[in-house]
């Protein structure tokens, strides 16, 4: 009996990569690739805003063969100065929106982790105040 | 008696603001029945379809200037938007297990996609959320944490509501622990178990100067 060899693929990416793109190609960027198959994992955050984009932008592109995706984010808390003037840059684009009326085209990430993944594959994420463990599986 | 003239005048002159509250949450959740709840237990009709098969609300149901009392005789005006439930995810296939045919669960899941994408919209222009939560389940998932960071910076009201009380497994200090800076509401839309400290809680908390 021949067995079929059933591979995942992870794609680990700097946050860097993903803040030098403006938030629409981000999340274009983000789908294609795990429309393509692909676990995406990033050592960054994408705002509360971005996500419900993401999901918003996922929905469209759902069909027969591609249902959704699975996404847990684990934000790190900043404290100290570094956590200061991160909510004073957060303040500051409020700011920037109330006088434009539009989102800064590229947004920094906020520290932590973020794995997206095709539904089709990630079968479950448990997850916990500080960490999770993902299923996957073909 | 000068306050209840003046909400008589706003009455009449349609200046008196009616509440957009939103209710929102994970798929089956039972937002649909707690939208009856309210509405039934103020003005004795329903304002949706509830089913077990997941997606039953694929549009936004709106129920418009539902008065509620609170104990201290003051009158909330509400318009009740009760939403599709947000998902990451929309498989027709699940929908094959409750025994509808393919063309009929690829409809489905089709308009379930729509329904998240209106329900998200509407986030612009709700101004208090009951955000609905199935006690017996876990409450980490990701539409409940992205739902209430959006929520967190859109500076919008919001009360978590641990519905399914009335289920043997329920455990609603487990969202009181997972969410410790929001107000809580443990209830059974179902059987209308802790609705009067619901309806209080929308007052305190959803209510300016409430």
């Amino acid at each position: 009996m021949i067995r079929k060899k059933l591979k995942l693929k992870f794609d680990f990416i700097s946050s860097e990569i993903l803040e030098k793109k403006d938030a629409k190609s981000r999340i274009k960027f983000i789908l294609n690739k795990v429309k393509d198959g692909t676990i995406l994992v990033t050592d960054g955050v994408m705002n509360p805003e971005e996500e419900m984009d993401l999901i918003k932008e996922t929905m469209r592109k759902v069909d027969d063969g591609f249902p959704g995706i699975e996404v847990c984010s684990l934000r790190k808390e900043v404290k100290g100065i570094k956590g200061f003037l991160d909510k004073l840059s957060d303040q500051g684009i409020k700011i920037q929106k109330i006088f434009t009326g539009k989102e800064p085209e590229k947004r920094k990430l906020k520290e932590g982790i973020t794995l997206i993944g095709p539904a089709v594959f990630i079968k479950k994420i448990k997850r916990n105040p500080d960490s999770f463990s993902v299923l996957a599986g073909i | 008696m000068f306050r209840r003239f003046l909400n008589w005048l706003r009455d009449l002159l349609g200046l008196r603001k009616n509440i957009k509250l939103g209710i929102y949450g994970d798929v089956n959740v039972g937002k649909t029945t707690l939208a009856n709840r309210i509405s039934l237990d103020w003005t004795g009709e329903e304002i949706g379809k509830v089913s077990e098969i997941p997606h039953e609300t694929r549009v936004v149901q709106k129920k418009e200037r539902v008065e509620i009392r609170l104990k201290n005789n003051k009158k909330i005006l509400l318009n009740i938007l009760d939403m599709p439930g947000l998902a990451t995810k929309i498989d027709y296939r699940k929908f094959l297990k409750y025994g509808l045919s393919k063309k009929e669960a690829k409809k489905r899941a089709r308009e379930a996609t729509e329904g998240v994408i209106e329900a998200i919209k509407w986030l612009k222009n709700v101004d208090a959320v009951l955000a609905v939560m199935d006690a017996t389940k876990d409450p980490l998932t990701q539409v409940n944490i992205t739902l209430l960071g959006n929520l967190e910076a859109r500076k919008i009201p919001v009360i978590l509501v641990a519905n399914k009380i009335d289920l043997k497994n329920a455990k609603p200090k487990r969202i009181k622990e997972c969410f410790p800076q929001y107000p809580v509401v443990p209830v059974s839309a179902l059987t209308g178990k802790n609705m009067d400290e619901l309806y209080e809680a929308i007052g305190k908390y959803l209510v300016k100067g409430g």
